[in-house]
């Protein structure tokens, strides 16, 4: 029997909303888990998503994603890629998936509310197919790396990060849970799928598959594309939302989640995606710069898109270029520094030739961060290793939880932005981070910081050991230099032979 | 005479510090402190020059003898330690 073609049905089985008799349409969708900002059910019906699929088509395609994944796994299980590996590329993987993993989950979640209460039928829909993709990055890569478990143990933190409080994951899971699991569907919307996947994640996850792929490992190249697909159409479910808001008068406030969400994610992107590009990455592997990166794939095609669905830049644009050249070289010497906090093995990435390619990216990168790489580079030549190890902790962002760190040397521009609000005084890393938190303070302000822990005496003893602890790192889980200071010698050589 | 906890801000270092200090510590005391955490880790050492401490945003720095209770600072507060160049050191400034 012939049947109809899915273009034939699709609107008309989409459009059947409810219409509610026994309930009111607040009991049906409570305002604060649809978060539509009062408008009701009739406004959301214009809603129109670019991407159309229906359940019976996304198994199919589903399944085969899961089969290709899987299968290229299973034929390179035998291979020697983990062995032969750079241990900067190894650190890649341990970074990622301890921080995502997990979080994959969180994303799920989102998705469900969304699927319950949205109030757009079509956003039901796309979010109900949503929900089961996060889920499936969930298990894929929480499967993926156990089989790396045996070999290292920084494997294990793929699933164990989200359950410790080591700082890192204090980031990440702060701006998943303000995101994705604790504002309604209307904003979580707006926050996840617009700001987050379609201004970042989207893009990142075609530039790591693109990176593995050079690097030759097909099964995490595999794994990522496999994924961005599912992001490339559910992330979608967040622009046809911004029209419906703007339609009704409501562009000031959908203007401001997205402005929130796009910092936000901006912030976990400078620490999670910027060292690995410019320092994990095998220099011969490198193709772009992160900030060549960024200005191609993230600032001109999502500075783009907000226009076109008639959004503004948003107001800290000029702060968020400028960050692009400057504070991910921040973030990676932090976590470099304070590597024992880390449940990955950061690569230092400032050899003599890594150093001339960060030069030649980052105009000035010598006589500001590589100020600092020159003093502990001559403290690992001439065995002070323990000055290149940290006797105190960094202070936090009371938004991003990120040390609040900005460009050294003779053009120090480091600060700290205070904010009280009701007597207690929070510290962040920007303007905008202090914005953020001033649009929303009820949201943020009762979280502390690892720093305000340490100082409410949560963490004991008050030392490395203690804070170690608190983080849950254990001997041989705590991050050391990836090449066992390999590089050292690169620079000792280089210096000889200018020497000589 | 207690613990009192700051944000240290090290002239050409690249990140805030947390500096637990003493309340009875002297400003150079409190810049010492400051460049344990910094000098010879990621900044270099500049012989014959004097660190001074001010607010963050201030011009002036504190008064090398002032103590931390006397300057008022609050806790956590973010000083700036800079380099003071020797001429200006050995006039007293």
């Amino acid at each position: 029997m012939a049947t109809l073609g899915r273009l034939d049905w699709y609107d008309i089985a989409r459009a059947t909303n409810w219409t509610p008799s026994y309930v009111t349409e607040d009991e049906l969708y409570p305002p604060e888990l649809s978060g539509a900002d009062g408008l009701r059910m009739e406004a959301w019906e214009s809603y129109d998503e670019p991407y159309k699929q229906t359940y019976s088509e996304y198994v199919k395609v589903q399944r085969e994603k899961d089969a290709g994944a899987y299968s290229v796994k299973a034929a390179l299980e035998r291979s020697n890629m983990y062995a032969n590996a750079d241990a900067g590329w190894i650190s890649v993987m341990k970074a990622h998936y301890g921080a995502i993993a997990r979080g994959e989950y969180s994303a799920s979640t989102a998705e469900a509310r969304m699927a319950r209460f949205g109030k757009a039928p079509g956003m039901r829909n796309m979010a109900t197919l949503g929900m089961m993709d996060e889920i499936r990055h969930g298990q894929i890569q929480l499967f993926f790396p156990h089989e790396l478990c045996g070999k290292d143990r920084q494997f294990d933190w793929a699933h164990k990060a989200f359950d410790t409080n080591e700082w890192g994951i204090i980031a990440a899971r702060h701006i998943f849970d303000d995101m994705f699991t604790t504002r309604g569907a209307a904003e979580t919307a707006l926050m996840l799928t617009f700001a987050f996947e379609t201004g970042f994640t989207n893009m990142q996850f075609l530039g790591l598959a693109a990176d593995a792929a050079e690097v030759g490992d097909w099964t995490f190249s595999s794994l990522i594309s496999s994924i961005q697909t599912d992001e490339s159409r559910h992330a979608q479910i967040g622009a046809p939302l911004v029209t419906v808001l703007i339609e009704n008068g409501r562009k000031a406030e959908a203007q401001q989640i997205v402005d929130v969400g796009i910092w936000r994610a901006w912030r976990l992107f400078s620490v999670l995606t910027g060292p690995i590009m410019d320092y994990y990455t095998p220099l011969e592997h490198r193709k772009q710069s992160f900030k060549e990166f960024m200005q191609e794939w993230i600032v001109t095609q999502f500075e783009r898109s907000l226009l076109d669905i008639g959004l503004e830049r948003p107001w800290y644009w000029d702060e968020f270029m400028a960050q692009i050249d400057t504070q991910h070289h921040g973030q990676h010497l932090g976590v470099w520094f304070w590597r024992p906090t880390v449940w990955w093995n950061p690569a230092a990435g400032v050899s003599p030739d890594e150093r001339d390619w960060l030069e030649e990216k980052y105009p000035g990168w010598n006589a500001s961060w590589g100020k600092c790489w020159d003093v502990i580079t001559d403290n690992l030549l001439e065995g002070r290793i323990e000055l290149t190890y940290p006797e105190t902790l960094p202070v936090i962002c009371n938004m991003c939880q990120l040390p609040i760190n900005t460009t050294p040397g003779p053009a120090w521009q480091v600060r700290d932005y205070a904010h009280t609000h009701e007597g207690r005084t929070y510290h962040f890393c920007s303007d905008p981070c202090r914005w953020c938190f001033q649009v929303e303070p009820a949201r943020y302000a009762g979280h502390l910081s690892l720093i305000d822990r340490f100082l409410a005496g949560m963490i004991q003893p008050m030392d490395l050991s203690g804070g170690l602890a608190y983080m849950g790192l254990a001997p041989g889980e705590i991050g050391d230099d990836a090449h066992a200071y390999a590089w050292v010698e690169k620079v000792r050589a280089a210096r000889e032979r200018l020497a000589s | 005479m207690a613990l009192f906890p700051l944000t240290s801000n090290f002239e050409e270092d690249f990140v805030l510090q947390l500096l637990p200090v003493d309340t009875d510590h002297t400003m150079d005391e409190v810049a010492a402190a400051a460049a344990h955490h910094s000098v010879g880790r990621r900044v270099a050492d500049r012989p014959g020059h004097v660190m001074r401490v001010r607010r963050q945003g201030s011009t002036e720095p504190f008064p090398r003898t002032m103590t931390v209770i006397e300057s008022g600072l609050a806790p956590m507060e973010c000083i700036e330690v800079v380099w003071e160049t020797p001429t200006l050191a050995a006039a007293g400034a």
